[in-house]
């Protein structure tokens, strides 16, 4: 009898001392070289491009795996449960996959997770408008973009990031563009596609922001007649990829790379030699590209690997005839970005902004013989009002403070009350973040001169200027 | 008692010790981590402080030990031997270059900064810049045969056209002595500039030009200007001082074959504006000088950055023999930056003043005049190219190796070790880490570039804490402040740990913060790694001048002149208490500006005080003197309104005289024997 006893406890502690290994290794089969992808079927609608219009999300897509090792295997449909799933992202671990999807025709979209070792999901957001672009943020929390329409918006996405749980929403950006299609740099700043939407409409530009949505800025703008079919990916090379329109001559959709280190100067056409419509990439860690492709002669989008190097098309990977392939991911572990840190403290009710110079001109624009008038103030115009007109001091500079998370632009006025440039793009400022800019239609690439700006010798000015005074959180003194 | 029932007791024994000693013991060592590390989420490492910055000599020599570091390098005429300053080590190493082997190692004095050859190729001249001397060497019989004094901290050397004379660089004392190499005597010496290196002798021998790193010091706001000293080789007399704007750290200088242009390394920072991003160039950008040498050439700027990329801390430059490719080292982000010198010519021809005023702040122009950039080892210092040019030679400083790369191909096609070894210590990556970008966003700079040689750049920040334009700070030396916490000026960091924490890459760096093991890397090399130089033009021997005993009792006194008593609290003895000259408190000494939140200052260190000017926490005061005379009158920093001028003068001259403790202990003997072979 006591031996048995003796035998159970001595059964139950060896079991309570393996479990922990037990439940450590309890894994499902990895899916890690399997390439991912998005597809839907032509048959229900035609294939729209991110002009501006949406986000990436296009209904009635399913997500499927497929191993590339083993071309003209079946897939494995990963998404059958939903109406529509599109926008798959790969964790850093290659461990799980963020997707948007509706899980009947009337639900909104939202942000789910699988743990592609065991295929389960759990759904990340439960909100009201739709939920689409999930990327991860090296910090554990979500980028995404939401719709968020109102009375002068009308429609529109704004990003917002939250916890792996859904938890802890938190919008990030606050100007009347919209945003999708959101991936993150390996400097650990969100690279997202956004375009304005009021007063007027513009073409998607490629905007950079930091994950608490500071120091907002163009990253990339294509020229007039191109626009923006895809968002960018970095490359393992420092390059940034996507897919742009209407440039070259060539009437299709084309694959372009821009570098990092200098965005606005290096655009190179990959795909110019070759005829048909792109719709996506994805950079492999190879060096090699991810492309969904339709050459001419086909009425279907495949996936097909891309040399970057030689410009020249590879392997077909994918297709189907009943669907196009909308976008493609692969399972793989890959760098994690770097986690940035925030200035953003929402106990403080506003931020700063130091100009330094709004005449800073360009000597090349003006031996072109352009007359360079000077300004000597601006005014700084909400939404739907001014909110106020505010003197520049004499080198130039202006520093204000204004409420936080707030849309404005700013025009330049000269000392006869004209206009003379702008409005500029819309800004905004989180709370606690202090931004500067050189001038206020300066060379993007031009940095400060190293001198006291006169502005900042006196108290920042309040705008909108009818505030008399903001009370502030005391912000600890570094 | 059964079995069953003795195992069961066991294990509920071990468990309930467990967790009596995991609770209370747990938090016991969180408290005692957290105190030591003045923040709450330092993990629970015992090797952190016990081990890595362990005052304990055997266990520092245990978890420590001895690199080369090599530093700058010279090339025999057949360009069959390599000469690599080690600069930790104190050698000079010979390596073959073609079998790519260490064949002699030569000692040399203290700190050795530069090697060159005599224009035979049979004597070496290295500068000993911790020695205040320079060793001669005969280099077929591998010997030090001869040493010469110099000024203080010699660097940068440079030949006489003729071979007769040396021109040495003193980087401590600002100055350039001459010595005439036939008679081994200082025939003169003059003044160069703030803390000058490098220099180089123009192709036609007419011009000397000697770069300085620190910018002359002025009131905050004025345009920063940094001297380039022109010196007639003729007349060896000062011809010019050139002031470059805008920049300082100008580290060495090289001159095209055709002696037309001078390209020196330079940083642009941004000290005036406030520190309040880093996107957009904001806190610095580096570059080159371009000096055309003709009659009112001009003196231009190029930066070698890019609008997303920087490329940090360029330290050495030099130029094909063809003339037609520069290579810079650039030291914060291991690589080399190879310049297109007819795309810099093309680029600069018939520009307007205005359009090149825009190209020293443009991030794109680098694009049309960098050919590529070679990724390197760990801190690349100095660079030496073959005689014929197709080889560039580069001092791998922090990965004890010289990379040999190819002029034509561009690429690196070998590594010479240096035969050290390749075990690296927490001290030593925390010293790689301290000099470089990586963990800064887009690399735009590392301590190293606002603490040069550890030490503080003389330039006061706008850091913008709380409003923009408020709360200006001057930097401070890292020099031995193991002993000397609170640091910051407000004495809000208790320890390296904090300091070099989260808030730190929230305000500064503003990319991801150092993990663990990097802050505890950062700090066992902040806190072990880094020493005073000797204090050789002050106190070289300990003894004190009757000046500087005159003013040490000044320093010390309780009564002024009137005999008054001075408050204890307003003696400098008080709160500059030896052997760190302070008393790591924090004081009000009347120096708060009206651009200042209230607070309290920490009350530095002054251990070769002498080489931090500007002073005072927003370095309002240009030299120690004005201390007292422009900013003491409310005598609230010390009683001196009652002195004279000489009784002020005695006391600046005793607080240049302060150096570190270490020198009047064992290393004392070291300092001694390195002047006696002066």
């Amino acid at each position: 009898m006591y031996n048995l006893r003796a035998t159970i406890i001595l059964s139950f502690l060896m079991a309570l001392c393996s479990s922990g290994f037990l439940f450590t290794s309890c894994k499902g089969k990895s899916m890690e070289g399997m390439i991912i992808i998005t597809r839907t079927s032509g048959k229900t609608q035609k294939l729209k491009s991110n002009s501006g219009d949406s986000g990436n999300f296009t209904t009635q897509s399913q997500i499927v795996a497929l191993n590339p090792e083993k071309p003209g295997s079946a897939v494995k449909v990963l998404t059958s449960a939903y109406f529509s799933a599109s926008s798959p992202e790969i964790s850093c671990d290659a461990m799980y996959m963020l997707f948007s999807a509706r899980q009947k025709e009337t639900d909104n979209c939202q942000i789910y997770e699988m743990n592609l070792n065991n295929s389960k999901i759990r759904q990340v957001t439960s909100e009201k408008g739709d939920c689409t672009d999930p990327a991860y943020l090296p910090n554990g929390r979500i980028v995404y973009s939401k719709s968020t329409g109102n009375e002068i918006l009308k429609r529109g996405n704004s990003l917002f990031t939250c916890n792996a749980d859904g938890s802890d929403i938190r919008k990030i950006t606050f100007n009347p563009c919209t945003y999708f299609s959101s991936t993150v740099l390996k400097d650990g700043r969100v690279l997202t596609l956004g375009s304005q939407i009021y007063p007027d409409k513009q073409d998607a530009m490629l905007i950079v922001l930091r994950p608490d949505g500071t120091k907002a800025e163009l990253f990339y703008k294509g020229e007039k007649g191109s626009y923006l079919i895809s968002g960018g990916h970095e490359t393992g090379d420092g390059k940034i990829v996507f897919v742009e329109s209407g440039k070259d001559g060539h009437k299709g959709n084309d694959v372009v790379s821009i570098n990092y280190n200098r965005p606005t100067h290096t655009r190179v056409n990959l795909t110019s030699e070759l005829k048909g419509n792109f719709y996506s990439v994805l950079p492999l860690q190879t060096g090699k590209l991810l492309v969904s492709y339709r050459p001419p002669d086909l009425e279907r989008y495949s996936l097909y690997e891309f040399d970057p190097e030689k410009k020249t098309l590879g392997r077909t990977i994918y297709n189907n005839t009943e669907n196009d392939v909308l976008e493609a991911v692969l399972v793989e572990k890959h760098e994690r970005a770097k986690k940035l840190p925030s200035e953003v403290d929402m106990g403080v009710k506003t931020g700063l902004l130091l100009c330094q110079d709004i005449n800073v001109f360009n000597p090349q624009s003006e031996s072109n013989g352009r007359p360079f008038l000077k300004s000597s103030r601006i005014e700084v115009i909400g939404i739907d009002s001014t909110m106020g007109t505010i003197n520049v001091e004499k080198d130039g500079s202006f520093y204000l403070k204004v409420m936080a998370d707030t849309p404005f632009r700013i025009q330049t006025i000269d000392e006869k009350g004209k206009v003379l440039n702008g409005p500029c793009g819309w800004i905004w400022l989180r709370p606690n973040e202090r931004r500067g800019c050189v001038g206020c239609h300066e060379d993007q690439e031009l940095v400060p001169d190293n001198k006291v700006p006169f502005s900042v010798k006196k108290a920042p000015v309040n705008v909108p200027v009818h505030i008399n005074k903001v009370v502030e959180k005391k912000v600890s003194l570094e | 008692m059964k079995t069953s029932y003795k195992l069961l007791l066991t294990f509920g024994i071990i468990v309930a010790l467990g967790l009596i000693i995991h609770f209370p013991g747990y938090k016991l060592a969180r408290a005692h981590v957290n105190s030591k590390t003045a923040v709450e989420d330092h993990p629970l490492l015992c090797t952190s402080c016990h081990l890595y910055t362990s005052k304990n000599k055997l266990l520092s020599k245990l978890v420590n030990t001895d690199y080369f570091s090599p530093f700058n390098m010279a090339v025999s005429k057949d360009g069959s031997n390599l000469y690599v300053v080690a600069q930790e080590s104190n050698e000079l190493l010979v390596v073959d270059s073609k079998n790519r082997k260490v064949t002699n190692k030569i000692k040399v004095g203290e700190y050795p900064h530069t090697v060159i050859l005599d224009n035979a190729g049979k004597m070496a001249y290295v500068s000993n810049q911790w020695s205040d001397n320079i060793s001669v060497i005969d280099l077929a019989a591998s010997k030090v045969i001869d040493t010469l004094k110099t000024g203080n901290g010699p660097a940068g050397l440079s030949l006489s056209s003729d071979g007769k004379y040396i021109y040495v660089v003193n980087s401590f004392s600002s100055g350039i002595s001459v010595i005439d190499l036939s008679t081994k005597e200082e025939k003169k010496r003059f003044d160069a500039g703030n803390n000058p290196t490098g220099t180089q002798l123009s192709p036609d021998g007419k011009s000397l030009l000697v770069t300085s790193r620190r910018a002359l010091i002025a009131p905050y706001g004025d345009t920063l200007k940094s001297e380039l000293t022109v010196i007639d080789e003729n007349t060896q007399r000062v011809r010019e001082r050139l002031n470059v704007k805008s920049a300082y750290m100008m580290e060495n200088v090289a001159f095209t074959p055709a002696g037309d242009l001078a390209l020196l390394t330079m940083i642009r920072p941004k000290n005036l504006v406030p520190s309040i991003q880093v996107e957009q160039g904001w806190m610095m950008n580096y570059g080159i000088v371009i000096v055309e040498q003709k009659e009112k050439g001009r003196i231009i700027q190029l930066l070698v950055d890019e609008p997303n990329a920087y490329y940090s801390d360029p330290f050495d430059i030099v130029i094909t023999p063809d003339g037609k490719k520069a290579f810079m080292s650039n030291s914060g982000v291991n690589f080399i930056s190879v310049i297109n010198i007819d795309s810099v010519r093309a680029i600069i021809s018939g520009a307007s003043p205005e359009l090149l005023s825009e190209y020293s702040n443009n991030l794109g122009v680098s694009s049309r005049f960098v050919m590529k950039r070679i990724k390197t080892g760990a801190d690349p210092k100095g660079l030496v190219l073959s005689p014929d040019g197709k080889l560039l030679y580069v001092a791998e400083q922090l990965e004890d190796r010289i990379a040999v790369i190819n002029t034509e191909t561009l690429e690196t096609i070998n590594t010479i070790d240096l035969g050290g070894t390749h075990r690296i210590t927490v001290a030593r990556q925390g010293r790689r880490l301290f000099n470089n970008s990586g963990h800064t966003f887009q690399n735009q700079f590392d301590c190293y570039t606002c603490h040069p040689d550890n030490h503080e750049d003389g330039l006061v920040y706008n850091m913008a804490s709380k409003d923009m334009g408020r709360n200006l700070t001057n930097t401070q030396s890292l020099r031995e402040i193991r002993d000397t916490p609170p640091f910051k000026w407000n004495g809000k960091n208790q320890t390296v740990y904090k300091q070099d924490g989260m808030r730190f890459s929230t305000v500064l760096t503003r990319s991801e913060a150092f993990n663990y093991d990097d802050l505890d890397a950062i700090t066992a090399y902040i806190l072990t790694g880094i020493k005073y130089p000797p204090n050789l033009q002050y106190n070289a021997n300990g003894i004190l001048t009757p000046g500087e005993l005159r003013g040490k009792a000044i320093f010390e006194r309780t009564k002024d002149n009137l005999g008054n008593i001075i408050p204890e609290n307003n003696r400098c003895i008080t709160c500059h208490t030896p052997p760190f000259f302070t008393n790591l408190k924090l004081a009000s000494v009347g120096t708060l500006a009206l651009t200042d939140d209230s607070m309290k200052f920490d009350t530095p260190h002054l251990n070769n005080i002498f080489q931090s000017p500007p002073y005072l926490h927003d370095g309002r005061a240009a030299t120690l003197e004005e201390i007292w005379t422009k900013y003491g009158k409310e005598e609230k920093h010390g009683v001196a309104n009652d002195m004279t001028k000489n009784q002020l003068n005695d006391l600046v001259d005793y607080l240049k005289s302060l150096r570190a403790p270490r020198y009047d202990g064992k290393d004392s003997k070291k300092q001694k024997t390195s002047l006696k072979s002066n």
